[in-house]
């Protein structure tokens, strides 16, 4: 049975056809196998290192409805199918949270770039891997995708309406609100509020209605949004300890929380990153005073202010200060594929026809792939791309 | 006479080997495109299967042309050209064609999209298209860039030649090297003048390769209008002495 007989089909035919293959013949395919049929994280183990596992359309929108990495949903749009690879440092953070005590304070987990600090390997992607996790073991997903946003590029800042000392930033907190409706609805309606907020004269949410309300009155009316969403971390905050819900917090770009802005005032004056109420209200949420679930956060510094090219350990881009609130967590390395993930991904864009070139196919072409990317996972999704 | 050949003794010294001797040229015209290698430097050979061949596999002829090689002096291979099994003649004279400044990275990143907008292009024409359409629709960008810039190469051009104090379009033969350089400029010049103000050039230039592949657009026009022209200059054909 040779695995190159099945290339021609169309996409939806290889699925069932590896499963025959799977069988029938697991371990003596002359060629890597790159894809596996299990597509729930949970069950995912040492032997499916190496593999994608795909995520269908419908998951997709519930699970990330801000969005994945640009590049990934490039790949996703092409393909028409979304498949992470399961690698050993997501596996890492699966093992440590299903084992995971609620009672104990939320642990902290750092991914960041294993020895030489190269970018691209893999860190929001093995983010989203466990977020998928945490989703189908129906967690509450707190997900902030890249916070390097919310303290950059913000056309409209408003002075904050509950302290006169903060800034509002309406659009980003309103979007946030209406893609952390899309991820958690049913929740929203469980959740019950334990204090009464007054937005204005004619508008105020009672004790004990339902969150939606509070994510509701955000969206609706986007000057009061970052008010919402810091009220929404609080009441998270509080009620996770009960255990009627598992809270994960995954933050892309923890960095951004202590680094600097490039906003300004309208004197021209910098803005410190707690002036911004969205920043204050995140910065207390991934403090480890709280009970019920877990924290999962990336370090990048892509996208990151004022910070060296070459830095890359948490040190360098938290800062004292960061690195001082966020004292202890568990450091998680990502780094570059093995051998065998290498020739995973190359198996997996084999298989879906990325790799036009008529030397991609050979020895002679997967041999430079490899010297011109060095296995590294992004700049080898760039090769390819035009390979 | 002893001065003479003293001065003429220094100026053999003085020249360096290799270097190209003055040579005699019609008064009037200078050379300009020029190499400071001179006609005994041998190309580099580049290709890594040639060096792969073990010696036992090699014919007489190649075996001497091997030991010839070993006495010869070789041209340094230039920075642009790799031994890369990626590599392709035609993409690199492409991107020196559109590089500005001599910024070579931007060009090489401007081609890179442009072949990775075209593949996406083609994929998602793919994934909608029916099976029996499927099998007619080409993905791979360099066989769609190589056919579209052979669709684009004009037959016959046209050249003004003086006579009796004007100049005249005369149609006339093109080399094959000119034909590759007129298509690749007139896509290049095609992409740079006409395009909306915001899309930027790998957007663009995917485009014109994907209609100029369907052998439509406006590159493919231009080369039927100079097409016309030579068709309609073909009284003066007589004005080409070559």
């Amino acid at each position: 049975l040779d695995p190159g007989r099945f290339l021609h089909l169309g996409t939806q035919a290889p699925q069932c056809l590896v499963a025959h293959l799977n069988n029938q013949v697991p371990n003596e395919s002359p060629r890597a196998i790159s894809r596996t049929l299990e597509n729930d994280p949970a069950k995912h183990g040492e032997q499916h290192v190496g593999r994608h596992y795909s995520i269908s359309v419908q998951e997709l929108k519930t699970v990330f409805p801000h969005g994945l990495p640009p590049r990934f949903a490039m790949q996703v749009k092409t393909f028409n199918e979304a498949c992470l690879m399961v690698r050993k440092p997501a596996l890492e953070l699966l093992h440590y949270l299903k084992n995971t005590n609620f009672a104990h304070p939320a642990v902290r987990y750092v991914l960041s770039s294993a020895l030489d600090g190269e970018k691209g390997t893999g860190k929001t992607l093995s983010l989203c891997h466990v977020i998928h996790f945490c989703a189908k073991q129906d967690w509450l997903i707190l997900h902030i995708p890249d916070a390097h946003l919310w303290v950059k590029n913000c056309r409209d800042l408003l002075q904050s309406t509950y302290n006169k000392q903060r800034f509002d930033q309406p659009l980003e907190a309103s979007i946030w609100l209406k893609n952390f409706k899309t991820a958690n609805e049913r929740f929203l309606s469980q959740i019950k509020v334990q204090d009464t907020y007054v937005w204005n004269k004619r508008e105020s949410t009672e004790k004990g209605s339902p969150l939606a309300e509070v994510v509701e009155q955000g969206i609706m009316r986007v000057r009061n949004a970052t008010d919402a969403v810091g009220i929404v971390l609080k009441e998270l905050k509080r009620q996770s300890s009960q255990g009627i819900f598992r809270l994960l917090v995954a933050v892309d770009g923890v960095n951004a929380l202590w680094g600097r802005t490039t906003l300004k005032r309208e004197d021209k004056s910098l803005i410190a990153p707690e002036e911004l109420a969205l920043i204050y209200n995140l910065r207390k949420m991934v403090k480890n005073d709280w009970q019920g679930g877990a924290i999962v956060l990336t370090v990048s510094q892509t996208g990151s202010l004022f910070k060296p090219r070459k830095a890359y350990l948490p040190q360098e881009l938290l800062g004292k200060e960061g690195f001082d609130t966020l004292d202890p967590f568990i450091p998680i390395l990502v780094s570059n594929y093995n051998p065998k993930e290498f020739e995973g991904c190359i198996q997996y864009y084999l298989e879906n026809n990325w790799l036009q070139h008529e030397k991609a196919h050979t020895e002679e072409g997967k041999k430079e792939l490899l010297f011109l990317s060095n296995r590294n996972p992004g700049l080898l999704e760039r090769l390819c791309a035009y390979l | 006479m002893a001065a003479p050949t003293v001065k003429v003794a220094r100026g053999w010294s003085g020249l360096a080997l290799g270097v190209r001797r003055a040579v005699l040229r019609l008064p009037g015209l200078t050379q300009v495109r020029w190499s400071r290698y001179g006609p005994e430097y041998q190309d580099p050979q580049i290709d890594k299967e040639y060096y792969r061949k073990p010696l036992a596999q090699l014919t007489e002829e190649e075996t001497y042309e091997r030991e010839l090689r070993k006495t010869q002096v070789i041209k340094a291979a230039p920075a642009t050209k790799t031994s890369s099994v990626f590599e392709d003649p035609v993409i690199s004279k492409f991107t020196n064609m559109m590089m500005k400044g001599g910024n070579k990275v931007l060009a090489r990143s401007l081609m890179t999209q442009t072949l990775e907008a075209v593949k996406r292009k083609q994929f998602e024409k793919y994934h909608a298209a029916s099976a029996e359409e499927q099998a007619t629709i080409e993905r791979n960008p360099y066989t769609i860039f190589h056919q579209a810039l052979k669709n684009c190469e004009p037959v016959i051009g046209l050249v003004p030649i003086l006579k009796g104090g004007h100049f005249y379009q005369v149609p006339v033969p093109l080399a094959d090297r000119r034909r590759r350089f007129l298509a690749m400029k007139w896509m290049i010049a095609e992409c740079r003048e006409k395009k909306p103000r915001r899309m930027l050039m790998p957007e663009k230039l995917s485009q014109e390769l994907l209609e100029a592949f369907h052998s439509r657009g406006p590159v493919i026009k231009r080369k039927h209008d100079m097409h016309k022209m030579a068709e309609a200059n073909r009284a003066l054909a007589h004005y080409r002495w070559w």
